[in-house]
């Protein structure tokens, strides 16, 4: 995580234990973040390690096949961090929710990148509960953020069946 | 018409207050252009050529008279006494001050309207059919399904930001006047053999860089399941759409590059795990209570179909009588009429309206018009029930208001985006086209002779002017920093959708309504029967205009 | 946008839009931002163009404005300088299609 970063995870502030690893970094006991790639690649060695582990899933094209990919791995993380590069690469929202929802991976699901206000309350409806944010900003800002729009029509990865359904009781 | 429930009111209020927070934190330089942009965006606030412009919707392009009066309000207090009816049955303000739009915003607020998700890669306002409701043989009004539709795609978390826009389309007519063929998705309203509601979806359509005709997907969705079937569409779309190229990331880009067969493959798979949740299963309820406020207006039963006020106005007003020919329709119910508002006037700016003739048309809704208008795909509007005995009534206070000339679907009915003479993306000016079209064919007979005939004129490639489904299209192009037309023919929106066919060489300014007058001579030559335009385009094909038209 | 071709270009000037109102607005010699086209600073050749544009987009110019860009300018014998493109000229003065609207209401 870049320095000038804080973390929120379920709308607390967080220490960051994690450490985003290079490809050929040498992992250790330490929390660590790697490349699904590298997962893939090192499983049967990595579910012998017993240490936190986490992956972090890439926005580019590839991205639909690989939050298929580290399916089978789930269990074996702590930490899934979706990459938002650009505001407007919304490719990890329905990532999320795939996570959450198909897959129902219990864990952390990081934003990690450009990761701005206005995103801040989509992404948690979409099962994002950890946010790599800019460390300038106040928690009662995020708190904030959070609650801009009070309801939803729509049901997403949180427990809101939304407004179409709750109109009528359901 | 639909009615916002308290739910409704505090999301629009929601979105209001959020988007006063961040113009308040752009100005005060908290956010940059770049991050305050696709929020702004979000929220219908172009930057243009003169000004910022403001999109404001018009769910399925219906109105009520508080609304048209609150939109001619809108016109006097923040902007310049006029606005704009799009393509996409919208409206724009050309002049807004972006620190006074959040105040705008609350007043559209106070009438049950917003400006949301009307510009930005997100799922635009969902359009539709001017008659529906009001004309005979429609399988289900596509209202219904369109505000259900509306609901369920404003402020989704997750197609926020899309690859590109998202336009969504519903038909729920044999004929289809809401171009479906020619959005990302667009609907049309069926029954099964059990009688049952069901849609046939279309994927993939749009006009702009790269036209294409939308693909069938799905014969029949049900209508419980048509959230879900969207859902999946929308989601194969946002992880699979190109993000590289902005001229590649429509949908119509993803079905082209993947294949139909795929497409379907991708959906289906998508829908079937969406599907299997229940989450998006409507309940009848919600259909149920959202079906209600689009039931029939209180029609008189009593009316015969003819009336014999109506016949003898006719007799005494021939004014009259063409504007009864042209721009009045056949309503379901015995002894009223669809009628038709051209915002064309000869000479005139296409689809703009002053504050006053805003002021009128609403006026009229609510006294001959079950308090309903409707805004068209062709910049104009729609009464949709008007008794067949208050047409004359109805007809004077339109004509008092330069709203009464008699040209649906004639020449001199063209489309034209705003062009250069407002827009940022444009390379040429389209509304001085529309204008000398028009005062070259403004003579009715003529008009009447030539019959039906879309003439639609883009400024640039972008296609706001929809040229490509114009049966006579015209593409304005900059070369070497000078305008010139280029035309194409055979286009269609319809239900025979078809894309027009570029003649060649483009057309300076001064030649390009001397070429329109030459394809509108060769159609009158060549013409059989009852042929539209468009009919002999198709049967005889673009040699013989193309000849007759680049003929020294 | 389109018509932004300020290359080749020997004489240009800085346009923007203000950040309140939209209003079309141009770089002045003193750091100003003016509505007029005619109170527009204008630089010849490339290197200079380059510095008038550093010149008025500082850190915090969009505090002011949004949208800033070079524009090519062509002399115009007495009247000093015209803008070259149909764009513009249109930004300049205001719509063709109404006369009554823009810039070119006020003169």
């Amino acid at each position: 995580m870049r320095s000038n970063r804080q973390l929120i995870i379920d709308a607390q502030a967080a220490d960051n234990i994690w450490n985003y690893l290079d490809e050929d970094a040498g992992l250790d006991d330490t929390p660590s973040i790697i490349s699904l790639d590298r997962l893939e690649a090192e499983s049967d060695s990595l579910r012998q390690r017993n240490a936190p582990l986490g992956v972090i899933i890439r926005a580019g094209e590839k991205q639909g096949e690989d939050i298929h990919r580290v399916a089978p791995f789930l269990d074996m993380l702590q930490v899934v961090a979706l990459e938002f590069p650009i505001y407007r690469n919304g490719r990890s929202f329905s990532s999320a929710r795939i996570l959450r929802q198909e897959l129902c991976f219990a864990g952390e699901i990081r934003a990690t990148g450009d990761v701005l206000h206005d995103q801040w309350q989509a992404m948690a409806r979409c099962g994002i509960n950890a946010f790599e944010i800019d460390a300038k900003i106040s928690l009662d800002e995020f708190t904030q953020a959070l609650g801009e729009l009070s309801d939803a029509y729509q049901p997403a990865a949180d427990q809101q069946r939304g407004i179409l359904w709750r109109r009528h009781g359901l | 018409m639909y009615r916002y429930d308290e739910f409704d009111h505090q999301m629009v209020a929601d979105r209001v207050e959020q988007f006063r927070g961040q113009v308040a934190r752009r100005v005060a330089g908290e956010i940059t252009e770049d991050a305050f942009k696709p929020l702004r965006l979000m929220n219908g606030v172009y930057l243009q050529l003169h000004a910022y412009m403001l999109r404001v919707a018009i769910p399925y392009g219906t109105l009520s008279s508080k609304q048209m009066h609150m939109l001619a309000h809108i016109a006097r207090k923040y902007d310049r006494g006029y606005s704009h009816f799009t393509t996409r049955q919208n409206i724009q303000y050309n002049w807004p001050a972006l620190d006074r739009i959040p105040d705008l915003l609350e007043e559209l607020a106070s009438v049950e309207m917003h400006a949301i998700q009307t510009s930005g890669n997100c799922i635009r306002n969902v359009t539709s059919d001017q008659y529906a409701g009001a004309v005979a043989d429609e399988i289900e009004d596509p209202r219904i399904i369109s505000e259900i539709i509306r609901q369920w795609s404003t402020f989704h978390p997750e197609f926020t930001y899309l690859p590109r826009k998202f336009k969504i389309a519903v038909t729920g007519h044999k004929n289809d006047r809401a171009a479906i063929k020619l959005h990302d998705i667009g609907i049309v309203i069926v029954k099964n053999d059990a009688g049952e509601i069901g849609y046939e979806v279309h994927v993939g359509g749009g006009q702009g860089r790269t036209p294409f005709i939308a693909k069938k997907m799905s014969d029949f969705v049900p209508a419980a399941q048509l959230l879900a079937y969207l859902e999946a569409v929308m989601r194969v779309y946002n992880m699979l759409g190109r993000r590289d190229n902005s001229y590649k990331a429509r949908i119509k880009i993803l079905v082209h590059e993947t294949g139909e067969e795929e497409m379907r493959r991708l959906v289906e798979e998508e829908f079937a795990k969406i599907d299997a949740t229940q989450m998006l299963t409507v309940p009848q309820a919600e259909i149920d209570r959202i079906t209600a406020y689009f039931a029939d207006p209180d029609f008189d039963a009593s009316l015969p179909a003819d009336s014999a006020a109506l016949a003898e106005a006719r007799q005494a007003d021939k004014a009259f009588d063409h504007w009864v020919n042209t721009n009045v329709v056949d309503h379901k119910k015995d002894g009223y009429a669809i009628v038709n508002i051209s915002l064309k006037p000869i000479g005139g700016v296409p689809g703009d309206a002053t504050d006053a003739q805003i002021d009128a048309v609403a006026e009229l809704a609510k006294t001959y018009s079950f308090d309903e208008v409707r805004v068209t795909h062709e910049q104009n509007l729609t009464l949709p029930h008007v008794k067949r005995d208050d047409l004359k009534a109805v007809y004077d206070v339109l004509a008092a208001n330069q709203l009464a000339t008699p040209n649906i679907s004639m020449i001199s009915d063209a489309i034209a985006c705003p062009g250069l003479d407002y827009c940022d993306l444009a390379n040429a000016r389209s509304i001085p086209l529309a204008q000398e079209i028009s005062n070259r064919f403004q003579d009715l007979e003529r008009q009447y002779d030539i019959g039906e005939l879309k003439v639609k004129i883009s400024g640039c490639i972008n296609a706001c002017g929809h040229h490509h489904v114009g049966h006579i299209g015209v593409l304005g192009v900059d070369k070497k920093g000078t305008e010139f037309y280029q035309i194409s023919l055979g286009g269609s929106a319809d239900e025979n959708a078809s894309l027009g066919d570029i003649t060649g060489r483009a057309f300076t300014e001064d030649t390009i309504v001397d070429a329109i007058e030459t394809l509108v001579t060769s159609y009158i030559d060549m013409r059989q029967d009852d042929e539209r335009f468009i009919d002999t385009y198709r049967r005889v094909g673009m040699q013989p205009f193309k000849e007759r038209l680049y003929a020294e | 946008m389109a018509q932004h071709s300020a290359k080749g270009a020997r004489f240009q000037a800085v346009t923007a839009n203000r950040l309140t109102d939209g209003e079309v607005v141009y770089f002045t010699a003193d750091g100003q931002w003016a509505e007029n086209f005619t109170a527009a600073e204008v630089v010849e050749g490339a290197e200079a163009a380059d510095a008038l544009f550093a010149r008025a987009t500082p850190a915090d110019f969009e505090s002011r404005v949004l949208g800033a860009y070079l524009f090519e300018v062509l002399e115009d014998g007495a009247a000093g300088y015209k803008p070259a493109s149909v764009r513009e000229n249109i930004r300049a003065k205001g719509p063709t299609i109404r006369l009554d609207l823009g810039k070119q209401a006020a003169i």
